[in-house]
C-alpha cells in the first residue's frame, strides 16, 4: 500500500462572499476530492458538496473489502479500482442532476470534480470540469486532469482561434447538468517523493502549474498549501481557493518470499 | 422583469403579454399544459421553452417539428437580447427588458463565474470547425501499440489506461525471465501520452537500452526490453 503524507486547505478568497468549493482527505480510504461548484444562490456549494459526499459514502464500501461484488458495469479499458473510482464518479453525478431538478433554487446548478484514489502500487485520478491535477515527479510538474472548457478545447482544434472573457470560465462538461457524465481518469505507477496537487481554479487562475512546482517541492503538504493559498489571495484572491496536497512518503509491497524480499533489496 | 408580448404576425395587434420571472422557467406550445399556449397547428405540442440560466433568459427549441425562429433565424438555442423576436408558427413574440432593467449584455459583472456551455450553442460553435476537428481526430489521440520483436509474437493495443507487464499470468502482457517480476512494469495513458514505469522484479525494464528506475515518456519507435521480450512502441495507424 501507499503511505501518503496529505493536507487540504479549503478558503474563501478574497472578492467572494460564500465558498462554493468543498473537499473530502481521507488517508485510510486512500481518497481525495476536490470539488467546485456553481449555479447561484447556495445551490454551488450544494452541489460540490453533494458531490464529495456521495464519493466519500459510496468508495467507502471498498475499504478492506476485496468481496464486494463486481459492479454493474465495467469498461474494460480500466483497473478494477478505477471502474470504482469512475462508477462513484457517475453516481455523484447523478445525484447532483436528480437534486438540481428537485428544487427551482437548485436548477441548473452542478460543479467540477477532481478526485485522486490510490490503490496498492498506484493512483487513479478523474476529473470532470476544469479543477487541475498536477503531478510533481523528480522536479518537474504535469497535468494529469483534463481540462473541460471551451478555450482548452477550442485551443486544441485551433490554436490561434480567439475567445472573449465570457468564455473564459465556460465548461464543456460538469457534474450534475446532464443525466450521464464522461470524467477523464488515469492510473499512473506510484513511486516514493511523487507530489499530487488537486485544486479548484480559484488556484489556477493565479498560480501557474511551475509556481505549484517550486513551491511544493522540498515542502510538506501542509506548508505547500498554506503558501499556495497566501499566493493566490495576494494575486487578487477572485474565487474560492481549495487545494489538497498528497506527498507519497512510501510504498509497502505486499509481496511475500524471498523474490520479493530481493527484489525490495535490490530497489531500496 | 422582460415582457413576451405574443402577437399574429409582425403587425398585428398584441394577443397577450407575458411576464417573465428571473429563476423560473416557461413553456411554450399547442398543448394546454403549457404555460404559453398558442393554438395553431403550427405549434408543436411542447415547442420551445425559456429559462433563466445564469444571468439571462435561454431560448430552447424542443426539437420542434416546424423551428423555432429568432431574428428570422432558425435557432436551437438562445441567449435572448432585448427587443428579439421568436417566430413560432405564425406567431411571434416579442422579448422585451422593463424600462431601467439590468441587462446581462450590458453588465457583464457576473462574467467570472464558472458556467456550463450550453451545448447547443456549444456544437453550432463546433460546426464552424468541422474542417479543423476532422483533422483534429486523424491527429488527435493515438493509441500506442507495442509491438513483439522477440519474445513473444504479434502486437498489443495499449487500451487499456493501465496495462500489466509481468510473468504473473494475470499480466496483461505476459513476458518470460527469472528475474522478471511478477508484475515488471505497467504502462499508463495519460493525458499527454503513454508512460512506462517499473514495478518490481531484479531485472528492471530496458527503453531504448537504459534501465529504467521510475517512469519515462514513450515516443513512437522506442524499443522496450523485459526479461526475454523485446517490445517496440509505436503509434497505430
Amino acid at each position: 500500500m501507499v503511505i501518503v503524507e496529505s493536507a487540504g486547505i479549503s478558503d474563501v478568497g478574497r472578492k467572494r462572499k460564500g465558498n462554493e468549493d468543498s473537499l473530502f482527505v481521507d488517508d485510510e480510504l486512500g481518497l481525495y476530492v476536490v470539488a467546485d461548484g456553481m449555479g447561484g444562490h447556495q445551490a454551488g456549494e450544494v452541489a460540490s458538496s453533494l458531490v464529495v459526499k456521495t464519493m466519500r459514502d459510496y468508495m467507502k464500501q471498498f475499504k478492506n473489502n476485496d468481496d464486494v461484488g463486481e459492479l454493474a458495469y465495467t469498461d474494460k479499458t480500466l483497473s478494477r479500482d478505477a471502474n470504482r473510482l469512475m462508477s462513484g464518479v457517475h453516481l455523484s453525478n447523478q445525484v447532483v442532476h436528480q437534486i438540481s431538478n428537485s428544487k427551482t433554487g437548485y436548477r441548473g446548478m452542478g460543479s467540477t470534480i477532481s478526485a485522486a484514489y490510490f490503490t496498492a502500487d498506484t493512483f487513479i485520478v478523474a476529473n470532470v470540469g476544469d479543477s487541475p491535477i498536477y503531478l510533481i515527479r523528480n522536479s518537474s510538474v504535469e497535468t494529469l486532469s483534463v481540462p473541460h472548457t471551451v478555450i482548452a478545447e477550442q485551443m486544441a482544434i485551433n490554436p490561434d482561434a480567439k475567445f472573449g472573457k465570457p468564455f473564459q470560465h465556460m465548461l464543456t462538461r460538469a457534474m450534475g447538468i446532464e443525466k450521464t457524465v464522461k470524467p477523464d481518469i488515469c492510473e499512473v505507477q506510484c513511486f516514493k517523493n511523487d507530489i499530487l496537487v488537486l485544486a479548484s481554479d480559484g488556484l489556477s487562475d493565479k498560480v501557474a502549474p511551475k509556481e505549484v512546482l517550486d513551491i511544493a517541492d522540498n515542502r510538506s503538504p501542509h506548508k505547500t498549501c498554506q503558501m499556495l493559498v497566501d499566493l493566490a489571495n495576494e494575486r487578487g484572491g477572485d474565487d474560492n481557493i481549495t487545494i489538497i496536497v498528497l506527498k507519497v512518503k512510501a510504498i509497502r509491497h505486499e509481496k511475500s518470499g524471498i523474490a520479493g524480499f530481493f527484489s525490495r533489496i535490490i530497489a531500496g | 422583469m422582460p415582457t413576451l408580448t405574443l402577437k399574429f404576425k409582425k403587425d398585428s395587434t398584441k394577443i397577450r403579454e407575458y411576464q417573465l420571472e428571473r429563476g423560473q422557467s416557461v413553456s411554450i406550445g399547442r398543448l394546454d399544459s403549457n404555460d404559453i399556449v398558442i393554438e395553431n397547428l403550427a405549434v408543436s405540442g411542447h415547442h420551445a421553452k425559456i429559462d433563466w440560466a445564469g444571468n439571462g433568459f435561454l431560448l430552447t427549441d424542443l426539437k420542434s417539428k416546424n423551428g423555432t425562429f429568432v431574428n428570422d433565424q432558425l435557432a436551437i438555442s438562445h441567449w435572448l437580447k432585448q427587443s428579439d423576436i421568436i417566430t413560432i408558427g405564425k406567431h411571434i413574440l416579442i422579448f422585451e427588458y422593463a424600462a431601467g432593467e439590468a441587462q446581462p449584455d450590458k453588465g457583464d459583472q457576473k462574467m467570472g463565474e464558472t458556467m456550463v456551455m450550453d451545448t447547443g450553442k456549444y456544437r453550432s460553435m463546433l460546426a464552424k470547425n468541422v474542417s479543423s476537428i476532422t483533422s483534429q481526430v486523424d491527429g488527435g489521440e493515438k493509441t500506442g501499440v507495442l509491438s513483439f520483436l522477440s519474445g513473444g509474437e504479434g502486437e498489443v493495443e495499449l487500451t487499456k489506461k493501465l496495462t500489466k507487464i509481468g510473468k504473473n499470468a494475470s499480466s496483461d502482457i505476459v513476458v518470460k525471465g527469472f528475474f522478471v517480476g511478477q508484475t515488471a512494469a505497467t504502462v499508463s495513458k495519460r493525458p499527454d501520452g503513454y508512460y512506462l514505469s517499473y514495478v518490481g522484479g531484479f531485472s528492471k525494464p530496458k527503453v531504448n537500452g537504459q534501465a529504467v528506475k521510475e517512469s519515462v515518456g514513450l515516443k513512437p519507435f522506442d524499443m522496450i526490453e523485459i526479461g526475454s521480450a523485446k517490445m517496440q512502441f509505436v503509434h497505430k495507424t
